[in-house]
């Protein structure tokens, strides 16, 4: 199998003098600094000759002391080896600019967008740089850039001026304070770029066409989104995505943060993914920080994050059904009652029931209580005979199938390409699983299968989510019995400055592969953290899907992706 | 058989309907069994706080204010500064109960803190103090702490005063009556503590 260094000499032989500058971290992280002209032929190679078949997201960072931008391309292979390569690329402050993947990696696109619109780093060759998170009115202001001097102040309504648009639309426009324009903080020059409406209707080609809006609020994604379809009759023509109503800019806040205090904001990104949120962050420092986690707790976070799997499944396939209601009974609320069990053994440890900030560097915050694994014991076989319950429902009810099958297929290559993880990539029969691809703490003792589907439809997706957790119940179980005494926490003393350096660690989301970027000065706040989701990714794909498909497919297929644009929009 | 396979299906609500599960909380008349670790409002164990405003520091909402508070321990605390916590912002992470260095804050069971207005819901450790001494063993305890203090004071000078004159005869002398002070102040200070009760710091 190939491992890290293999990759580099292949490249530094490939391209020689492309490689400015590397390091080997481990077999399965390589880190390396690429001559910006050379970075496309770079990945190509990577994708072509070495089997990186993954795109998985890139990071902006602003070293404003070196007078320079980097954009750190994250590559990885979906299972031909587990190596992930960071590839930096490096441009100068002053107009700093990149050339696009987009070329290359069709889900280059959103990651790119998000620099831009975050960093101002223009990505060369871009077929759309639009922005993505932000509102118009931040655009040009480059938030996330060290020298940014915070955000206007638009709590207040008072300052509001009401327009009345020609189209006879009432509109609010806040102006800035003079405080404000000399801060910096609020944007002056407007960026010349369509906007979403804009955008919209110069694709309606007759008169028979139109859009319809699907959101901001709209049940079939938990979240407020926008999702605006272009239909004739029936048939959606295109989709367009809209997202940022709930950006939080949380990975801007946790630069602000003590190390200690970042914990927090992880569990906000994804209110019931904040197990997994946790344990990638520590991870993350902890990798940085070289702490060993005792074993007693590395097992207290594997058994928490796969009952948090099991909750974040339940309520995903709750929710989709509440959506295709049509299927004649509702589990819904069967599956809530459930959850509720669940939810409790977690509250029974952590203290809380969603956003338990529980895991920390190096140990855990609470041992398990006394008790905990004989309710274990009682909840999970329960568990487990109603998912098999509701797995047997849902194959042999003819309706669900004639309204599920075939619908938002998506296959194997697509799914690759495309970049999505998750359930929905391992419906479409890829293997692909953080826990065996990228393991980390007791994973690799446990034995447990990765789920997999066959059709990659909307209900194979629900499926391969019921299966799913059929094995975390059953990794539980493993977990229970061979749990040791011991220390939660580790002796050594965990510094409230983090050595500089930086690291990527990859945890399986209940929604897909979660990675945490986060760099360090030396300082006792994080540099940068960069969270690629897993729905971000997914959600992506939701437009391309859409095409060619009737609306009340839409929702069905939205709502089978389980998303959260809360995680997406961060 | 397709209809035989959708009755069956439409049984099964049917069937799980006739167990017994609690599914809507008869809150507030039943208040849900909570378990031991849970995050609830802070309890505050005025008569060991330290007033170090550790907790205060790692708060991520910055939601703990210092504030003086009469029921503490002057001898420990000599600022008598006590944590007061705006529940408007707090978010029950328990970051600060961890940083504690004398774990006299922790969280409980309860969790209603319902109020009017938001000044309501800003809980002083009035409010926040399950154990606290009594407004006599307060007095008591100022008093040893002035006593200490003073001790201390006129130590010092006296050893001030010693080095001065460089007769190390004298200075052990000086330190032997502080050393009785404090001895005697721990005294009081113990026993008021096992006689303090713990309060229920109720909203009314
Ligand atoms: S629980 Fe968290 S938010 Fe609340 S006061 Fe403590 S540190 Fe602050
Ligand atoms: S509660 Fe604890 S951390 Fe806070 S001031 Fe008192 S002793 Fe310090």
């Amino acid at each position: 199998m190939t491992n890290a260094s293999e990759v580099l000499s292949s490249i530094q032989s490939a391209f020689p003098g492309a490689v400015l500058d590397s390091r080997v971290e481990s077999d399965r992280r390589l880190w390396a600094t690429i001559d910006s002209k050379k970075i496309l032929d770079v990945c190509k190679h990577l994708t072509t000759k070495l089997n990186f078949d993954h795109y998985s997201g890139s990071a902006g960072v602003d070293w404003i002391a070196r007078k320079e931008m980097e954009v750190v391309e994250i590559m990885a292979s979906h299972g031909a080896h587990q190596v992930v390569a960071m590839l930096k690329v490096k441009t100068p402050r002053e107009n700093p600019s990149v050339k696009s993947l987009t070329g290359l990696y069709w889900n280059a696109n959103w990651y790119e967008r998000e620099i831009w619109e975050m960093f101002g780093i223009n990505f060369e060759g871009h077929p759309e740089l639009y922005p993505l998170l932000l509102s118009d009115e931040l655009m040009g202001a480059w938030p996330w850039r060290k020298d940014y001097k915070g955000y206007p102040d638009l709590t207040t309504g008072e300052r509001a001026v009401k327009i009345s648009t020609p189209e006879g639309y009432t509109e609010y426009h806040i102006p800035p304070t003079p405080a404000e324009v000399e801060a910096g903080t609020v944007v002056t020059v407007r960026l010349k770029y369509p906007t979403l409406r804009e955008r919209e209707e110069k694709e309606i080609k007759s008169d028979s066409e139109m859009i319809m809006h699907l959101g901001p609020q709209h049940a079939m994604v938990p979240g407020p989104f926008l999702l605006d379809v272009l239909v004739e009759g029936e048939r959606v023509h295109k989709a367009f995505l809209d997202l940022g109503y709930i950006h939080k800019g949380i990975e801007k806040i946790m630069e602000n943060r003590s190390w200690l205090q970042g914990i927090t904001y992880t569990d906000r990104m994804c209110y019931v993914a904040s197990l997994s949120n946790n344990e990638c962050y520590c991870g993350a420092i902890e990798k940085i920080l070289g702490l060993e986690v005792p074993l007693r707790a590395q097992y207290i976070r594997v058994i928490l994050e796969e009952l948090s799997r099991i909750q974040s499944h339940l309520i995903g396939t709750g929710e989709f059904l509440t959506l295709i209601a049509g299927v004649g009974y509702a589990p819904w609320q069967y599956m809530i009652i459930d959850r509720e069990n669940i939810i409790s053994l977690i509250e029974s440890v952590t203290g809380a029931r969603l956003t338990h900030t529980f895991v920390r560097f190096g140990g855990v915050r609470n041992d398990l209580p006394a008790g905990f694994a004989d309710q274990c014991k009682k909840v999970l076989p329960y568990m487990k005979s109603r998912t098999e319950e509701f797995i047997e429902l849902f194959a042999q009810d003819p309706i669900y199938h004639k309204r599920m099958d075939g619908v938002g297929i998506i296959r194997p290559d697509d799914a690759k390409r495309m970049g999505v993880s998750g359930p929905p990539l391992r419906a479409a029969g890829v293997a692909y699983d953080m826990r065996k691809e990228d393991p980390i703490l007791v994973y690799p003792e446990l034995d447990f299968k990765v789920v997999t589907g066959t059709k990659g439809d909307s209900a194979d997706r629900i499926d391969v989510r019921l299966r799913e957790m059929l094995e975390s119940i059953h990794i539980i179980e493993q977990c229970l019995d061979r749990i040791p005494e011991g220390p939660i926490k580790t002796e050594v003393k965990v510094p409230k400055k983090v050595p500089a350096g930086e690291a990527y660690y990859r945890v399986e989301d209940p929604r897909g592969e979660m990675g945490m970027y986060v760099i360090s000065d030396g300082g006792d706040k994080p540099y940068r953290v960069k969270v690629r989701g897993p729905f971000y990714a997914t959600f992506q794909t939701l437009t391309p899907l859409l095409e060619g498909t009737y609306i009340a497919d839409a929702v069905a297929i939205a709502g089978s992706m389980d998303g959260c644009p809360s995680e997406a929009d961060r | 058989m397709l209809k035989r396979k959708m009755i069956k299906n439409f049984g099964w609500p049917l069937k799980t309907a006739m167990r017994e599960t609690e599914v809507t909380r008869l809150y507030p008349e039943v208040m849900m069994e909570l378990p031991e670790n849970e995050r609830g409002i802070h309890e505050l164990d005025a008569t060991t706080c330290i007033g170090c405003a550790s907790c205060a520091r790692v708060c991520p909402n910055s939601c703990i204010e210092m504030v003086h508070f009469k029921f503490g321990n002057p001898l420990k605390n000599k600022k008598m500064q006590f944590p007061q916590i705006d529940f408007g912002r707090c978010m029950f992470c328990g970051l600060c109960v961890d940083e504690c260095p004398v774990e006299c804050l922790k969280m409980g069971k309860k969790v209603v803190m319902a109020g009017w207005e938001r000044k309501d819901i800003v809980k002083s450790p009035d409010f926040l103090s399950t154990k606290r001494f009594t407004a006599k063993e307060v007095a008591d305890l100022e008093a040893e702490a002035k006593r200490v203090a003073a001790e201390k004071a006129a130590a010092a000078a006296a050893k001030k005063a010693a080095a001065a004159k460089e007769g190390p005869a004298k200075e052990g002398a000086a330190k032997k009556p502080a050393k009785e002070g404090a001895a005697a102040a721990n005294g009081p200070a113990k026993k008021a503590a096992a006689a303090a009760k713990p309060k229920e710091g109720g909203a009314a």
